[in-house]
């Protein structure tokens, strides 16, 4: 198998089969069906003629990736192969599985107003949502002191410092930050640095650095205000649409857990999907053929759709080397938030008929954020955290029992008898993600944004980093795997 | 029958006095500890801090409960300032790190190595050790001749790092990264060192420095 194309004749009959439905059929915008005739009767047009070469070649399994063969699929074209170096699909969304039937999410879970392409998606793929639960008080932990207090869905932010953020995001496009009109006094500033100006209250700093730890991946300081409005600009200009739960970003779960989107998507692939295996190296992305070396052979094809996040680019060797913007774009590009997931599983979530809604927040403690993560109809009770990295002991058992402590602190002694602890730290589970959200730095975007999107050669950049709405949740993967489909049948038709 | 309701009455009173009363605690203790927190942030200038981009890895004032991720609390200036360097020109090779000190000008380098070499180290307090393989460990601490470089109580000097109650996963990771040449240090000395070590080795190594408890400055 090393070392040799691989082949598929079977891609090859399924083209020629499609070619004699396909003239008659309109389908999914004549875009779609025209780009895979095109390519399917290239011999004709002097194109290279070999079975064993693919249309496109997909790497990464994740949302982006699969919406992308998804979409080529459903334009009728079968000549792909998707390539994920995991043994799993799904990327950045993992469900954990609880036993039972039921689930908690380990990786990226909600999705909130606005963010229709993820919900149309789910809709189509029969996967249903339901509010996370947040009715009933909130436990504010800090030294010995508590507090419960019903703060309404949201996270008790200030609203009238996010409704000056609101209002200044109107300026910084979500898909372009870098065309803003007043992008170079917004570039050079952190979010830190125009947060020092707004008189905050030593009580609600706390607040802002967790809401950023967590929507961000960094502390203001070393945040892009100009990334961070565009981030409040994909919410529709709302910050409370962003940075809240009720009606917000954090707002809706999906029945099943959010990895269940890409089982189903992988269900459709059969065997043009190859799990645990990683590609190493792209050659000749700036020919007609492009080969990918991978753990388990060759690969070629006209097209690559790269549904990988950009900093994983760097683990690829690509020859000949990609263009010097494309390549400073990928070594800056932020990795450092590679978020720490735990879920404390327990009987029942007790903690509801005490008016309690299962969140924890712990000033300067080791849960950043913790909330009820139950499923649907409240059958088993599950407190999932982020929680910061250096201050929960590695060791599970370690971990578990300091957790139990804060939360019976927050909710009770029942807290201190659960029936399961999972504990996931991305930064450590494997090497295939490295990071979460993007915390974009001041000037990143002065210096690399017009390298986002141009495809290098026959490389398409996919992935929810390459959206133009909701960068960076899983509503921008699928925006991002759709645009990448696009993208490569509208190019397989011109060849 | 009235005395039972009025008996109730008291009860439920006294209830609502100690909820109401332990809330108002509740809340004086969590006002205190944001106004001793704030005085303490504070006192390293006005909020919000560049050091603040640290804390998630390497934990509070640079002491890390994490065996992965390492303590940067009392670690020479001179090394810190180094590594960040490495870490941005990519000499120093780690994905999470590389993008971030790419971020950072040679004056915020300056005050974040100052900042940290200035904070006191804590006990690897989540670490268990066995004396057996510590035993072992410290006699190849001493063969190796580690505190040539990392100073008597290993607690580093100059470019050397401190060791001593450093994480145990992450001393292992970097005793591995010298072995198979992934990381280099300037002077060739750990390659030179762990070239002698067998897998064994570098465990029982990592496992007597993580046991180490730190000497006070």
């Amino acid at each position: 198998m090393a070392d040799k194309p691989t082949s598929n004749s079977s891609f090859g009959l399924q083209r020629r089969q499609l070619l004699k439905i396909a003239g008659a059929s309109a389908a999914i915008g004549g875009l779609g069906l025209g780009a895979s005739l095109a390519s399917a009767s290239e011999s004709s047009q002097g194109g290279v003629q070999d079975e064993s070469i693919l249309d496109v070649a997909i790497i990464g399994a994740g949302i982006a990736g699969l919406t992308a063969a998804r979409d080529l699929q459903n334009a009728g074209n079968h000549s792909f192969v998707v390539l994920e170096a995991r043994d799993r699909v799904g990327g950045r969304v993992l469900n954990h599985d609880l036993g039972s039937g039921y689930i908690s999410e380990v990786g990226g879970q909600w999705i909130g107003p606005g963010q229709t392409a993820v919900a149309d998606l789910a809709r189509e793929l029969s996967v249903d949502t339901f509010p996370t639960y947040y009715e009933g008080k909130t436990v504010v932990l800090g030294g010995e002191g508590r507090v419960a207090i019903d703060l309404h869905g949201t996270f008790g932010t200030d609203e009238t410092i996010g409704a000056k953020l609101s209002a200044l995001s109107r300026d910084v496009p979500c898909g372009a930050p870098w065309k803003s009109p007043r992008l170079v006094e917004l570039d050079k500033l952190s979010a830190g640095d125009w947060l020092a100006q707004q008189n905050i209250k030593p009580e609600d700093r706390q607040g802002w650095d967790t809401s950023f730890l967590l929507t961000c991946g960094v502390s203001p300081a070393k945040m892009s205000l100009l990334h961070f409005l565009s981030m409040i600009n994909s919410a529709g200009c709302d910050y409370m649409k962003l940075d809240s739960i009720k009606d917000s970003a954090q707002g809706t779960r999906f029945v099943g857990g959010s990895q269940l989107l890409c089982v189903k998507m992988a269900e459709q692939l059969g065997e043009k999907l190859r799990l645990s295996c990683p590609v190493r190296e792209i050659t000749d992305w700036d020919r007609e053929v492009v080969t990918l070396r991978t753990d388990q052979g060759l690969i070629r094809a006209r097209r690559v759709i790269v549904a990988i996040h950009p900093a994983l680019c760097n683990q690829v060797k690509f020859q000949p080397a990609l263009p010097a913007g494309r390549a400073a774009l990928q070594q800056a590009w932020p990795a450092h938030s590679p978020a720490r997931k735990t879920a404390m599983v327990y009987k029942r979530p007790f903690w509801r008929e005490k008016g309690l809604n299962g969140h924890t927040i712990q000033i300067k403690g080791q849960v950043l954020w913790a909330w009820d993560n139950s499923p649907p109809g409240g059958e088993i009770g599950v407190i999932n955290a982020f929680v910061v990295n250096a201050l929960l002991p590695s060791d599970l058992k370690d971990a578990q029992r300091e957790l139990t402590q804060i939360y019976a602190r927050s909710l009770g002694e029942e807290a201190l008898n659960p029936i399961a602890y999972y504990d996931h730290d991305w930064g450590r589970a494997d090497p295939w993600s490295l990071t979460c959200v993007s915390a974009i730095p001041p000037g990143f975007w002065s210096s690399h944004g017009e390298s986002l999107r141009p495809p290098c050669g026959n490389l398409i950049w996919s992935g929810t980093e390459t959206a133009e709405i909701w960068a960076g949740y899983m509503d921008g993967a699928v925006r991002s795997g759709h645009h990448s489909a696009l993208q490569a049948l509208s190019s397989l038709r011109r060849v | 029958m009235k005395k039972k309701i009025v008996l109730g009455l008291l009860a439920l009173a006294a209830v609502l006095l100690t909820l109401y009363g332990r809330d108002l605690m509740g809340f004086y203790y969590l006002l205190e500890h944001v106004e001793a927190t704030t005085e303490a942030y504070e006192a390293e200038g006005p909020w919000p801090h560049v050091a603040d981009s640290c804390y998630g890895c390497h934990g509070a004032n640079g002491n890390s409960q994490n065996q992965r991720y390492p303590s940067l609390a009392g670690q020479p200036a001179g090394y810190l300032t180094g590594q960040l360097q490495s870490f941005a020109s990519g000499r120093r090779n780690f994905a999470n790190m590389q993008p971030l000190a790419m971020t950072l000008s040679e004056a915020q380098i300056s005050s974040l190595a100052a900042y940290f070499e200035r904070q006191t180290p804590l006990k690897n307090h989540w670490f268990r050790a066995d004396p057996q393989v510590q035993k072992k460990g410290e006699a190849l601490a001493a063969s190796g001749a580690c505190v040539a470089c990392h100073g008597e109580k290993l607690m580093g000097q100059m470019q050397f790092p401190r060791l001593a109650g450093q994480g145990y996963d992450y001393l292992l990771a970097q005793l591995d990264a010298f072995a198979a040449d992934q990381r280099i240090d300037p002077t060739g000395s750990m390659k030179a060192v762990t070239a002698n070590l067998s897998a064994d080795d570098r465990k029982a190594l990592a496992h007597y420095l993580a046991a180490l408890a730190p000497a006070n400055k």
